[in-house]
């Protein structure tokens, strides 16, 4: 790991002032950043230490629940007003990593969460996120866990996270400040597709802090279930995953959100299916027939092919768990 | 057992200490140092004087004097010497020793590691006073002044980006000279000689390196100890409690939850952990909670017994 300097802030001022400087990375858990510190691929200058920060705190009101980019993953998975009203987002937490890397990732942290491949995290691989221009390894590589939409002839990445594809469904609200004033934004709108840019993540610009994200209460919120697919049953990332949530009004659908994990560069919604289960009966007949509408432009290579016809049976699961059929 | 083991030897002015006093894991820390600086050590307080050879028990042993070292009766003072009689370190500190004597060796190792080889005798020292940079170093010690013809002892001073902390560990206060790019694991087992908390993968993968802070268990190859100071730290050198193993390390030892026995601690830390935030609710949510501690022997059936067997109760 190389060396760096630390601060620990103790005020947001404090430490938006530190992020501005060059070649500083905001620490919270450290599940990701201390990893990528020691393979050398990240190698920040300075390291800004929020965890003197109040930010972690999780606001249940009327209306809504605001969470703090520090709250652990554990805190949110495990409090009940978030269990009650927005199940998914527990049961997508539950379903990442283990205990011990719940209990020290932060909500921000995930958020920014890297992905995990293995040629970006490889040193003696070509990598377009590490190094732009590089070229890709992945390519001529083993492609079995990268994405089959949403890549670019740079970067066929996934994105890892479970916590962000169920934010996504909950149509979420990431709060950023900055040293120059403060903004939110939806969280389909936090993270980008690589592009010619794939070192560009998300649209955060330097020195921006994401101090909290906000749900909404929605019909649609509390009928919300995860299903997660993986190599082992447990402490592995998703080959696919799905985050449904249901507004059912009588015997139709009345709204409905769909996003896909472990198949895509960034968390992935999936609109075209939404659409087809809106007016719908919630049957299993329904929710089969709109999820073969997902991943209509997927672009799969041979290693990975599977996934697609996996995320729409996962899409159908999750829909039937939701909608209460199976 | 007649011969001098090293060419070592540490001399300790600990008041309020005694072999019976220590507990056996400080002794054992004591003796990992001692075998590190090819020592045996000397220590002395108001109940008696011990030479503690790295693999023997302490034997009492005729009286040094505290006069001779100039120390005086309200200070605690730890000393390197050498066969030639040149003494390699020193340190005085008004704060009592006693409990922190293995984070003081180590800091007498780091000390002497880092200097340059000393020209510098015993008896110059004798007339000098030599303190060290040691963190709790209380400078008001050194009573006379420095006047020697030899060259100055190079006493470490803190390298660019070292910073000063303390890490709360089993209930002891240790402080630290560490760059902020040390990882708690590493400050655990290299610089607090705590080796229970073993290194698996260093890259958040299997768990061995378990450890609670703030009550939760968390990963401390992925956690950097600077990030971590002033939080109580919890190891499995302290889940036993005045001698008596945590029912889960019983639990362990009575269902045979191990093989080779080098993910046991994490899967203790972690057990320990799932119990008492009660997640151990069936089997099915033991095998889920305990899944970030691999264990390549395979012990899984055995660990998850132990953990039923330490929670009690049905299913």
């Amino acid at each position: 790991m190389n060396a760096f300097s630390y601060v620990r802030p103790t005020s947001e001022a404090e430490a938006l002032r530190a992020l501005a400087e060059p070649g500083a990375v905001a620490l919270a858990g450290g599940t990701t950043l201390v990893d990528l510190m020691r393979l050398d691929v990240m190698r920040p200058a300075r390291v800004v230490d929020l965890g003197g920060l109040p930010l972690d705190r999780i606001d249940a009101k009327t209306g809504g629940i605001s969470i703090g980019a520090l709250a652990s993953n554990t805190a949110v998975a495990d409090h009940p007003e978030i269990r009650a009203r927005f199940p998914v987002l527990a049961e997508a937490i539950d379903a990442g990593a283990s205990g011990q890397i719940r209990n020290m990732a932060s909500v921000g942290g995930n958020l920014l969460q890297r992905t995990r491949c293995s040629y970006f995290r490889d040193l003696a691989s070509p990598c377009n996120k590490r190094s732009p221009g590089a070229g890709c390894a992945a390519f001529d590589g083993y492609t079995r866990m990268h994405a089959v939409v949403g890549g670019s002839q740079n970067c066929i990445a996934v994105n890892p996270s479970d916590m962000c594809v169920a934010l996504l469904a909950l149509d979420a609200v990431v709060r950023i400040k900055s040293a120059t004033g403060e903004r939110a934004i939806p969280m389909s709108e936090l993270h980008v597709t690589p592009d010619d840019r794939p070192n560009i993540e998300t649209t955060l610009k330097p020195g921006e802090l994401i101090t909290a994200v906000e749900l909404r209460d929605a019909p649609f919120a509390k009928r919300s279930r995860y299903v997660k697919v993986r190599d082992r049953a447990s402490f592995a990332f998703a080959l696919a995953s799905a985050a449904v949530a249901l507004d059912i009004e009588g015997t139709a659908i009345k709204a409905a959100r769909v996003a896909l994990g472990g198949v895509a560069t960034k968390p992935w919604r999936e609109q075209r299916v939404e659409q087809a289960l809106v007016g719908k009966r919630p049957t299993q007949q329904t929710f089969d027939a709109a999820a073969k509408l997902a991943l209509a432009d997927a672009a799969p290579r041979p290693d990975n092919a599977f996934k697609v016809a996996l995320a729409r049976r996962v899409i159908a699961r999750a829909l039937a768990l939701a909608g209460g059929v199976s | 057992m007649q011969d001098a083991p090293g060419p070592c030897r540490v001399v300790a002015f600990v008041r309020g200490w005694s072999p019976d006093r220590a507990g056996v894991l400080e002794l054992e820390r004591v003796r990992a140092h001692l075998r590190g600086l090819s020592a045996e050590l000397v220590f002395e307080s108001e109940h008696g004087t011990w030479l503690l050879r790295p693999d023997d028990e302490p034997h009492p042993i005729e009286r040094l004097g505290r006069t001779r070292f100039r120390v005086d009766d309200e200070e605690d003072a730890v000393f390197v010497i050498e066969a030639s009689g040149a003494v390699r370190f020193a340190h005085c500190q008004r704060t009592p020793i006693a409990g922190t004597l293995a984070p003081a060796l180590q800091r007498a190792t780091d000390v002497m590691l880092a200097q340059a080889p000393l020209h510098f005798t015993r008896r110059a020292w004798l007339t000098t006073c030599v303190v060290s940079g040691f963190a709790l170093v209380v400078l008001s010690a050194c009573k006379q002044k420095p006047s020697r013809e030899e060259p100055e002892p190079a006493v470490r001073a803190p390298e660019a980006g070292e910073v000063d902390i303390v890490l709360d560990v089993n209930g002891q206060k240790h402080p630290l000279r560490i760059e902020p790019r040390v990882s708690l694991l590493d400050a655990l087992r290299e610089r607090l000689l705590l080796t229970g908390t073993k290194k698996g993968c260093d890259m958040g993968q299997c768990g061995a390196c378990t450890v609670h802070v703030a009550g939760k268990r968390v990963l401390s190859c992925l956690t950097l100890a600077v990030a971590v100071q002033g939080k109580p730290i919890t190891t499995i050198e302290g889940v036993a409690k005045m001698g008596e193993l945590h029912p889960l390390q019983r639990a362990f030892c009575e269902h045979d939850g191990m093989q080779c026995g080098f993910c046991t601690p994490g899967q203790i830390m972690s057990g320990i952990a799932i119990l008492d935030e009660k997640r151990a609710t069936d089997d099915d949510a033991i095998r889920e909670q305990m899944s970030g501690n691999i264990c390549r022997c395979g012990a899984y059936p055995n660990i998850l017994a132990a953990i039923k067997a330490a929670r009690g109760g049905a299913s």
